[in-house]
């Protein structure tokens, strides 16, 4: 088991606290309606679908938040809590920000579950053993940066990690998660010029040898 | 020429924008190594085994504003209810079992949901749609009178999908299980991300590793393992392994040679060429042995119609079929005749899976081929 550190995760960037949701449409989301109606019904082909649509979505959000070798069953978790909890989703259009909700919700609960000192495990070794370190340095490489998206405030970890780790685009993360266009592009670009600030001031700290991509 | 440089930087700007927003645009060179970099972290696990989902209620009775009355109401009866039988049954306290398994911890830290079993406490109880967790130090032992023995390794993480009286069902996420059945034939199912192992009367062990990937391992009576329609049958003795998408190998006895096994690997599970998919199966041809019947039988539904004749003939000359056994009965894959000859092989009874498969088979198709 990894560590156990953070706090919640926020999308917000103008108003910490709320989260603009935008009434989602197009064709996406009256699939997921109907999909989500079936999975109701009692049919898990169905939720399978919705699994394949939103496991990348649940993945990135937690990937912001808790160790990584711990995401892939919290991303389970996810999916079985949301199996059970599915008649209780009382607008079936907002299935994706539901299910981040509950992804939040679960990596905040991940923290708070106390672990033993002994059991903590510190990142950069989760990602060796979670990947093999076939190549050292590409992989240490791949791991600061991540270290160093997670990092960022709340409002941009989630939707920068959505597009770079996950390869969402813009408008993808915004139909599934119900935030607007506007806060999504708004958190991409703040969020990546943090990112490129951080990244400079690592390699320049680092001297010159480390700082070639 | 200030005012120049910053038209440039602006519209090298807006570019890199559009790319991160919707990869649009001219690519920014910086933001594609990131991606480069940051996808190898990217979501890439298949789909879990999902329990049954417990069906949406509709309240057609009560108008939508009045949806929490009938709720309060039941909740008011159960409360007189209870209090009334708790004043008549007080000091009478009854068992109350909930169907499950009884957890023993045998090591480390074991955990069933989020509450750990301890050294202390021993032992826990492991629920319908709960999960049971092993770190890599802890090991625990789950028993059902009804069912059996499973042990369960460190580095595992099972669920419990159902406890009907016909079918128990478990999921195996990753791990290792060993287990003991003593339920009849067809009633313990195990789930894992790349196929289903039904218990056939039988002790086996069986392992899923990260990736989804499996092996099953016989060693008293017979299991049936099965994903999408390819179906296979691993008696005593005998081995299985399974991959994500691709379903069961083709079984084969531990003791066959280690060029059987590495060519049949190759030819299950490699994405090779037809030449190299020939070579591989005539290696497993030439080093059969009269017991490699099991794996002969297997592949003749797996291979083409060219080689299925290869096979046919080789199977002949180290297990003769019974007479009512035509050859051009097993060359278009006559399920009863291909039946017939694997009962003659000795290994058990197929209409016994057969029989059993129809009770298991339909509800669960865990697994989705992508």
């Amino acid at each position: 088991m990894g560590s156990r550190s953070g706090d919640r995760v926020d999308l917000l960037v103008a108003a910490p606290g709320r989260r603009p949701m935008r009434e989602q449409t197009g064709p996406e989301v009256s699939e997921d309606a109907i999909l989500v109606a079936a999975a109701r019904d009692g049919d898990r082909v169905a939720f399978g679908h919705l699994y394949d649509r939103y496991a990348r979505l649940v993945h990135g959000v937690l990937l912001a938040k808790v160790p990584l070798n711990e995401v892939d069953d919290l991303v389970q978790d996810v999916f079985m809590m949301a199996i059970r909890r599915l008649s209780t989703l009382r607008e079936p259009r907002s299935f994706g920000a539901w299910l981040a909700a509950i992804a939040r919700n679960l990596a905040n609960d991940y923290h708070r579950r106390s672990v033993p000192e002994d059991q903590k495990a510190d990142d950069t070794c989760e990602i060796d053993i979670a990947h093999g370190n076939t190549s050292g340095d590409h992989q240490g490489r791949a791991a600061a940066i991540l270290e160093a998206v997670r990092s960022l405030p709340d409002a941009y970890r989630e939707t920068l990690i959505l597009r770079l780790v996950e390869g969402l685009t813009g408008p993808e993360i915004a139909a599934r998660t119900g935030l607007t266009h506007g806060s999504v592009r708004v958190n991409l670009h703040r969020g990546m010029q943090q990112l490129r600030a951080k990244l400079t001031s690592n390699s320049s700290s680092k001297g010159p040898e480390q700082e070639t991509p | 020429m200030d005012t120049g440089n910053k038209r440039v930087e602006n519209e090298r700007q807006a570019r890199s924008d559009n790319y991160l927003w919707d990869g649009s645009g001219e690519p920014d060179p910086e933001i594609q190594r990131l991606e480069g970099l940051l996808g190898k972290f990217r979501h890439d696990r298949a789909a879990p085994v999902f329990p049954e989902i417990v069906r949406d209620r509709r309240w057609t009775f009560f108008p939508r504003r009045m949806r929490l009355f009938p709720v309060l109401a039941t909740t008011a009866a159960v409360v007189a209810i209870a209090v009334v039988t708790f004043l008549v049954y007080v000091g009478k306290p009854a068992p109350v079992t909930v169907a499950g398994w009884d957890v023993s911890r045998v090591a480390g830290t074991p955990r069933v949901g989020p509450k750990t079993i301890s050294e202390k406490e021993g032992l826990g109880r492991l629920s319908v749609g709960e999960m049971l967790e092993t770190d890599h130090r802890s090991r625990a032992s789950l028993r059902a009178e009804e069912i059996g023995q499973i042990e369960v390794e460190p580095s595992t993480r099972l669920r419990v999908l159902s406890m009907d009286s016909g079918l128990k069902r478990i999921a195996l996420d990753r791990g290792t299980i060993r287990t003991f059945i003593w339920s009849p034939p067809g009633r313990f199912v195990v789930d894992t991300p790349s196929a289903v192992t039904v218990d056939l009367g039988c002790a086996y062990t069986l392992q899923v590793d990260d990736s989804g990937a499996g092996l099953v391992r016989t060693s008293l009576g017979w299991v049936g393992f099965k994903l999408n329609g390819r179906e296979s049958f691993i008696p005593a003795g005998a081995a299985c392994a399974t991959r994500p998408k691709v379903g069961p190998g083709t079984p084969y006895f531990e003791d066959a040679s280690s060029g059987l096994r590495t060519a049949l690997a190759r030819f299950d599970f490699e994405d090779s060429t037809a030449l190299r998919r020939a070579g591989d199966l005539a290696i497993v041809l030439g080093e059969c042995r009269k017991r490699d019947a099991l794996t002969l039988w297997h592949l003749l539904a797996r291979v083409d119609e060219a080689q299925r004749v290869l096979v046919y003939d080789r199977l002949r000359e180290l297990a003769p079929p019974p007479a009512s056994v035509t050859k051009e009965g097993i060359l278009r894959l006559e399920q009863p005749m291909l039946d017939l000859w694997w009962n003659a092989l000795g290994f058990d009874d197929i209409s016994v899976w057969r029989h059993w498969e129809r009770s298991w088979s339909e509800p669960a198709t865990p697994v989705r081929e992508k």
